[in-house]
């Protein structure tokens, strides 16, 4: 495991990333994963308001065009993520905390997924059920959590 | 006069607080990263509308959410201004900063513009109208800027070694 880790840390690409200090190379992959966490979490914070109450003027059906957003958000995020990864391998890839993150971030798409399920499946006007509710409050805590744990790797 | 204002807060306990507090700075970061995400959501989401997404939803019913946009922003002044009073020198001498700034004061004076001048247009619209011109064009100086605020947020580092 360790040798893998040093492996990918010593590449070619991961040191080019890490140490070229080119524009392009770790701050522009670390904005990307700015700009994605603002469109991923940006859209779940929106749909989950809605469903928690606010806003109630909104049919939540019409909603639905966030998703895309918010898939977009977490691809290039993904993206960018193993690539941040790959510059730092052998202290990510030990770090409890990371796996704390890596932990909240599935389980806050599942319950994206989810949400979706319980609210979109049931056709316009349809209201919001409680089980919805209880999983946009979850999902609020989790990328809470998330966010937390990625930037207090960094400190 | 940059000088005596960077010498000023650096003298004052909060300062003191902000950089040698173990918590203070991560904690903070934490929150602006959180207020960035609110931030975004709601005002990007209504910059979308503005330029003609979501036409499903009535304008006026979106702007309900607003003020959870703007609680995500207070938060961002208010850790933003934190971290200004406990590193002001690594700010004033950055280019990024001054940048960052500059899109603050572009996408304040739009939304500004906006409240002033076309909000009252929202009385008269029908609520799935196609958005005039002028919504477009603020809706998109408005995505831009914010965009352009986390750009150089983020290059603050980078350009001029914040941490």
């Amino acid at each position: 495991m360790m040798e893998t880790l040093t492996a990918l840390e010593n590449s070619g690409f991961a040191t080019w990333l890490r140490e070229s200090g080119s524009i392009w190379a770790y701050p522009l992959v670390l904005t990307l994963h700015t700009v994605g966490l603002a469109l991923l979490v940006g859209g779940n914070f929106a749909l989950d308001m809605r469903v928690l109450g606010a806003g109630q003027g909104i049919e939540v059906s019409a909603l639905d065009r966030l998703f895309p957003v918010m898939w977009w958000g977490f691809a290039i995020n993904a993206i960018s993520g193993v690539l941040l990864f790959c510059a730092d391998a052998t202290t990510k890839g030990t770090t409890t905390l990371f796996m704390f993150k890596l932990a909240c971030i599935a389980a806050a798409v599942v319950v994206m997924v989810l949400m979706r399920r319980s609210i979109f499946g049931r056709g316009a006007g349809a209201s919001v059920t409680a089980g919805a509710k209880g999983l946009a409050l979850v999902s609020l805590l989790l990328w809470t959590a998330a966010i937390t744990a990625g930037r207090f790797m960094a400190y | 006069m940059m000088d005596a204002l960077v010498a000023m807060l650096k003298s004052t306990r909060l300062s003191t607080f902000m950089t040698t507090s173990p918590w203070a700075w991560p904690i903070c970061e934490t929150l602006h990263f959180i207020g960035l995400s609110m931030l975004v959501g709601i005002i990007g989401m209504l910059d979308a509308r503005l330029l003609g997404f979501l036409r499903r939803v009535p304008i006026t019913a979106l702007r309900a959410l607003l003020p959870w946009g703007i609680l995500g922003f207070v938060i961002n002044l208010i850790t933003g201004v934190l971290f200004f009073i406990g590193a002001p020198d690594q700010y004033v001498n950055n280019p990024a900063w001054w940048f960052k700034v500059l899109f603050l004061a572009v996408a304040g004076a739009n939304a500004l513009l906006f409240e002033t001048t076309q909000a009252a247009k929202l009385f008269t619209m029908g609520p799935h109208d196609e958005p005039p011109m002028t919504f477009r064009l603020m809706g998109a100086v408005s995505l831009f800027s914010w965009f352009m605020v986390l750009y150089w947020g983020r290059m603050l580092p980078f350009i001029g070694n914040a941490f």
